[in-house]
């Protein structure tokens, strides 16, 4: 389904890239970069302030019931700087696994608490290379959970984490405190992302959901690769300017380099990439919870990832020599274009699901 | 329901009940010439029913809808394979702008209709072996005759010039000046003395472009439609027109369903050829491609129907999916390994993938080539400079050949 954004949603998109321009900082961002275990605190001030934590949860838990459009355009703007902390997206996704699960318990003693920002949540899908497991490696038994998670995003930092773990035959959704795990940290090229080994020993986790769980995984899943959509695409969009701005002023043999059609038909593909996501993400966003709404993901996840990708690559090429330096800081982007393609499932995933939905074929 | 969904129903209903006499299956094995008898009955039973000329005055013949009620019907009819491509320029580009700037009403009105029923075709004469891609490079001469014009020169990939009754034109009056100023626009009779129509077979076999030379051909000053030398800026607002054309995320040739169905009596390596990850990858990158272009589509109608000007990504429709159509066509001759050297003369492009390939290149060139859509979306959406010109300001006539 798409549509056009209101004067309301013009208004959420303005107002959170005008703080965040306000208040991001790049080099705060280059300096968490080669430190493990921080994130950017005053980004995730700003989002506990703006009450984006609590956008898109239901009014009655705490939240604002606003839906994933609202989330899309706060998570394009925050794709736009880079920001320094993964929560806005795995936070959501927590939030929307319990609120579908059905332990209504669970739901009154966290809900209200992620939508205020007082607790930290993440969500831990993935067994090595795959999303979304048919079987994890990960046991739920006795009410423990034992098995390790995999460079979990957000996992240094979270306080509470929905985990996808084996339970008898099928794997079910479980929600686990984080003060009763082991965090190993995990050394990457963009560590602001808190990525962690999140091994549990016997550690006490509550059932989420059972019988449906694999669906409500991957609505789930399907969610945060909307969100994620947002993030490439505000990302990519800003590479986009910043292409287009340095080709107007660059010079070269004589004139700006953007007068080389190697260099302005590169920006106008580009162009091109970043409309095909913003279109994809609109569809996607408005087609939560109606049919072919996995489908609409896939597309806007395949669509966002290419285009951030490719933004990171060609903005940094067209910059030459200073955008490959530490100090201009291009580099955060690159990063963050493969971080996010890599979160809540990468390209291979995305193909598979979008395929088997549209076929009806598995891989 | 909205208007426009019941316009659509409405048309779609109409549609159906044209579909056996009109439709893709009732064209099939038809020669060109009975095919464009047949579209010319369609056209006049399209006008009679009220879908001709659905965005065009009242008081010229049309139905003085707006462009939303035309892009439905458009969209819907696609779908239908109804023989309108003998009609598509003529109805595109000279009705509107012969509408918008011939002084003589009546004779306006008279044309009008008979184009919208089918009666007459209208041709574009635009590029020519010197100005294509550069239209303000063409060399056709228009030369003051007593009261009126004397036009000497040839224009070239002339779509449907071998069955059209008129022509709308550019030629250069001033050569003395720089080359956009030097332009005049007329409309110009194709049955007039001294015009010569050569059919250009084409790669694919088909033969919808023609060579034109006009040689000495006598036009009347009431047959100019610009200022003299203010020919280009007609020409502007003639392409622009097609800005509310219709689109299709397709390119214009077969649907990514079509390619599933095909792949799915195929194996790769002895295995369901869509269980190879190959060919997941090349659907699912085409599905979103296809998918966002429809969205892009979808957004433009909800803008103009909201009474707004669309967004400026309409542009990229044409450039993404015909490139990607000439790819994807590639993809499935491969796909079919050795049976994928057969080819069937009949075959529509809207179905038959090497009929799509084949055509592919020319749906790359014509009507602006990759390379100029690229150059517009560098320069009139993102600011970028224009390439370096070396002939810019100079007199048309000093310009090294």
């Amino acid at each position: 389904m798409s549509f056009l954004y209101d004067d309301g949603h013009m208004a959420i998109a303005t107002e959170s890239r005008r703080v965040l321009d306000a208040r991001m900082n790049k080099d705060r961002l280059l300096k968490l970069l080669e430190q493990v275990g921080h994130y950017d605190e005053p980004f995730w001030q700003t989002a506990i302030e703006q009450g984006w934590t609590a956008l898109a949860i239901p009014e009655e838990h705490g939240g604002l019931g606003l839906r994933l459009i609202e989330l899309g355009l706060v998570a394009q703007a925050t794709g736009a700087h880079t920001a320094g902390a993964p929560f806005l997206t795995v936070g959501y996704g927590a939030a929307r696994g319990l609120l579908h699960g059905t332990d209504e318990s669970l739901k009154e003693e966290w809900l209200p608490q992620l939508a205020s920002g007082e607790k930290i949540a993440t969500v831990a899908l993935a067994d090595a290379s795959a999303p979304l497991p048919s079987a994890s490696s990960v046991r739920f038994e006795n009410g423990m959970l034992t098995g390790t998670k995999n460079a979990v995003v957000g996992g240094l930092r979270a306080d509470v984490a929905l985990v996808w773990a084996q339970h008898g035959e099928e794997p079910a959704l479980f929600l686990v405190d984080l003060s009763q795990a082991a965090r190993n940290p995990v050394n990457s090229f963009d560590n602001s992302r808190l990525y962690a080994d999140l091994v549990f020993d016997g550690t006490p986790a509550r059932l989420v959901a059972d019988g449906t769980a694999r669906q409500i995984a991957l609505e789930t899943l399907a969610a945060m690769a909307v969100v994620s959509a947002h993030e490439q695409l505000g990302g990519a969009e800003e590479l986009l300017m910043m292409a287009r701005d340095y080709a107007l002023t660059r010079r070269a043999f004589g004139q700006p380099i953007g007068a080389f059609q190697s260099i302005k038909h590169k920006i106008a593909e580009l162009y091109g990439l970043v409309e095909l996501a913003r279109a994809n993400c609109i569809h996607a966003a408005a087609s939560e919870g109606r049919e072919n709404y996995l489908l609409a993901a896939a597309d806007a996840r395949i669509a966002a990832t290419e285009a951030y990708d490719t933004a990171a690559r060609d903005c940094t090429q067209i910059h030459g020599g200073i955008g490959v330096t530490w100090e201009q800081g291009l580099h955060l982007h690159m990063r963050r274009a493969r971080s996010l393609a890599i979160e809540q499932g990468n390209l291979m995933f995305w193909e598979d699901l979008l395929v088997e939905q549209m076929t009806g074929v598995a891989a | 329901m909205s208007d426009y969904d019941s316009y659509r129903a409405a048309a779609r209903a109409w549609l159906q009940s044209m579909a056996s006499e009109f439709g893709k299956e009732a064209r099939r094995g038809l020669s060109e010439e009975q095919d464009l008898a047949l579209g010319r009955r369609y056209l006049a039973k399209r006008y009679d029913a009220g879908y001709g000329g659905i965005h065009l005055p009242v008081e010229f013949g049309g139905r003085g809808l707006s462009h939303v009620e035309k892009l439905i019907f458009d969209i819907e009819e696609m779908g239908f394979g109804m023989p309108i491509v003998y009609f598509s320029i003529s109805l595109g580009m000279p009705v509107p702008i012969i509408i918008r700037f011939v002084e003589d009403r009546e004779w306006v009105r008279e044309r009008v209709v008979k184009a919208l029923r089918g009666e007459e075709i209208w041709c574009q004469l635009f590029s020519e072996p010197a100005g294509g891609s550069d239209l303000a490079g063409l060399r056709t001469r228009a030369e003051p005759d007593g009261d009126g014009w004397k036009v000497n020169g040839q224009k070239l990939w002339t779509s449907w010039a071998q069955y059209a009754d008129y022509g709308i034109m550019v030629a250069r009056t001033d050569p003395t000046v720089p080359k956009h100023k030097g332009l005049t626009y007329f409309w110009v009779n194709m049955h007039a003395p001294g015009v010569k129509v050569r059919p250009i077979k084409l790669a694919e076999g088909g033969h919808d472009v023609n060579e034109v030379f006009l040689d000495d051909v006598r036009l009347e000053d009431a047959q100019r439609m610009s200022p003299v030398g203010g020919g280009f800026g007609v020409a502007m607002a003639t392409l622009m027109i097609e800005r509310y054309a219709a689109t299709d995320s397709n390119g214009f040739g077969p649907s990514l369903d079509n390619l599933v169905e095909l792949a799915r009596g195929l194996e790769i390596n002895g295995k369901p050829a869509l269980q190879d990850g190959r060919v997941r990858s090349a659907v699912a990158r085409n599905h979103a491609m296809r998918a966002g272009l429809d969205s892009i589509t979808t957004r433009a109608m909800l803008s103009m129907q909201a009474g707004k000007e669309p967004g400026p990504e309409g542009a990229l429709n044409k450039l993404f999916s015909v490139r990607s159509r000439q790819k994807l066509s590639e993809f499935a001759i491969d796909l079919q390994g050795e049976k994928g050297v057969s080819f069937d003369p009949d075959g529509l492009f809207t179905e038959d993938w090497t009929t799509s390939w084949i055509a592919a290149p020319t749906g790359r060139i014509a009507g602006g080539a990759d390379e100029m859509l690229l150059n517009t979306i560098a320069e009139k959406i993102l600011g970028l400079p224009q390439d370096h010109r070396p002939d810019k300001g100079i007199p048309f006539n000093q310009i090294p050949a």
